[in-house]
């Protein structure tokens, strides 16, 4: 039972599509692992259409003031254009990803970025990153924590999305499952740990990590190892 | 497409026209899935055309832009018909859903990277659904590598290759496709088919 959902107003951002593209495959991914949410989306998506398409009564002959019409002219020629176009070819998602001897089934979304997913490289002890670029400033990456695993404390200058793609993590405040999403304010600080399970979670981040404990001063270079996409 | 409605209450008749647009739009999707119907889209088309461009004006401020958006918006509509699922909601919001696709990746062009994310990357509506992701790689995530690599050896030489490349040299699906020049979806099935021998074996030895 996921328990952590993005917020309603994140979700309606989502489905008009005004997150970043980072966020938006975070949340998406979230959604796709989550049928509470794919609900709430699906009211969302239908309250948008209400009120950006739904709401415009006029027909092609009588447009209203503010607003010129498509002409006749224009819809013959737009017509054809559809007419004459190729489909484009479909997508076929790649869902599996393989670490250390563990499998996983990538969610619809993350699937369909698999391509984006870089190589895995190991940071420090039983941690692991592979950057996603999906091309906005800031950092995406996947994380995988082994079995008995601390992500030294840290805190960060932006804001940070966690989802728990598959596994179970926890930090000072709670315990997180498959399917859970957890946002962080920039001030918080925390030390994601795992303990008998390993996890795998989709993390993105606006602006580098800062560790704050003092052992991890000695892995200095690590901060922006963490979360900077390979060169 | 225009429904005419009778004056009772007002909330009523929203709500029948409302219901009958949308049903008789589905009816027009249908067709134009089933029989490539260009009248049926037509009428599609000057239903929504008007709708999307006027979304698009809002959006964008900008004429050009908004009927590059009824452009690409209804593109997708005339090959991406058959995907339109009446049990999932309306044709409207599944119209508008694409749209928003499209608002997404316009918005974005002026920044452009060639290979820059896409909206249907990150909403993935008009991918096809044929591929189902649960039915694919049914062993449990706790049977061993070890388990994997005794039995493997027994597999047929085509699904062993793929098997090895993805479960011990660690390759993408799409990276083994690319390697051995084989579609993507024959990497599938073979990965599907060897996954499904390995479990039989695994389990015969128990
Ligand atoms: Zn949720």
């Amino acid at each position: 039972m996921i328990k952590s959902h993005p917020s309603e107003a994140i979700l309606y951002q989502y489905a008009s599509g005004d997150l970043s593209a980072a966020m938006t495959l975070v949340v998406g991914t979230h959604v796709d692992m989550c049928s509470v949410c794919q609900q709430t989306v699906c009211e969302i998506e239908h309250d948008l259409c209400s009120k950006h398409l739904d709401t415009v009564v006029q027909t092609l002959n009588t447009p209203s003031h503010g607003y010129s019409g498509l002409s006749k002219t224009d819809t013959d020629k737009m017509l054809e254009k559809i007419f004459s176009s190729e489909a484009k070819p479909a997508v076929q998602p790649d869902e599996l990803i393989c670490l250390e001897g563990r499998r996983f089934v990538l969610p619809r979304t993350l699937a369909h970025n698999r391509a984006r997913i870089g190589d895995w490289t190991n940071l420090v002890g039983k941690l692991w990153r592979a950057p996603i670029d999906v091309g906005d400033r800031g950092h995406t990456n996947l994380i995988y924590m082994e079995p008995g695993t601390q992500v030294p404390e840290h805190t960060h200058k932006g804001q940070e999305a966690t989802l728990v793609v598959d596994g179970v993590f926890n930090d000072e405040k709670d315990v997180y499952y498959n399917g859970d999403f957890i946002l962080l304010d920039a001030d918080r600080t925390h030390t994601p740990q795992t303990s008998a399970q390993d996890c795998l979670t989709l993390a993105t981040l606006d602006a580098p990590l800062y560790f704050t404990s003092g052992i991890s001063r000695l892995l200095n270079p690590f901060s922006s190892l963490f979360f900077r996409a390979s060169a | 497409m225009q429904v005419t409605s009778e004056r009772t209450s007002q909330r009523g008749v929203m709500n029948t026209t409302q219901q009958d647009t949308a049903e008789k739009a589905a009816e027009l999707l249908a067709k134009v899935a089933e029989t490539r119907s260009r009248a049926a889209f037509s009428e599609l088309f000057s239903h929504f055309a008007p709708k999307l461009q006027a979304y698009g004006t809002r959006q964008f401020g900008n004429e050009q832009t908004a009927m590059d958006l009824v452009q690409e918006t209804m593109t997708n509509v005339w090959h991406k018909a058959h995907l339109f699922k009446p049990d999932r909601g309306s044709p409207s919001t599944w119209i508008f859903t694409i749209a928003r696709n499209i608002r997404f990746d316009l918005l974005r062009k002026n920044k452009k990277r060639k290979d820059d994310i896409s909206a249907d990357e990150l909403w993935p509506i008009l991918a096809e659904q044929n591929d189902n992701l649960d039915d694919g790689y049914a062993l449990d995530n706790d049977v061993l590598m070890q388990e994997i690599a005794h039995y493997y050896a027994q597999l047929p030489d085509p699904q062993r290759v793929v098997v090895e490349k993805i479960y011990i040299e660690g390759k993408s699906q799409q990276e083994v496709s690319d390697s051995l020049g084989i579609p993507l979806g024959t990497v599938k099935s073979r990965t599907r088919l060897a996954l499904k021998k390995l479990k039989e074996l695994i389990v015969e030895h128990d």
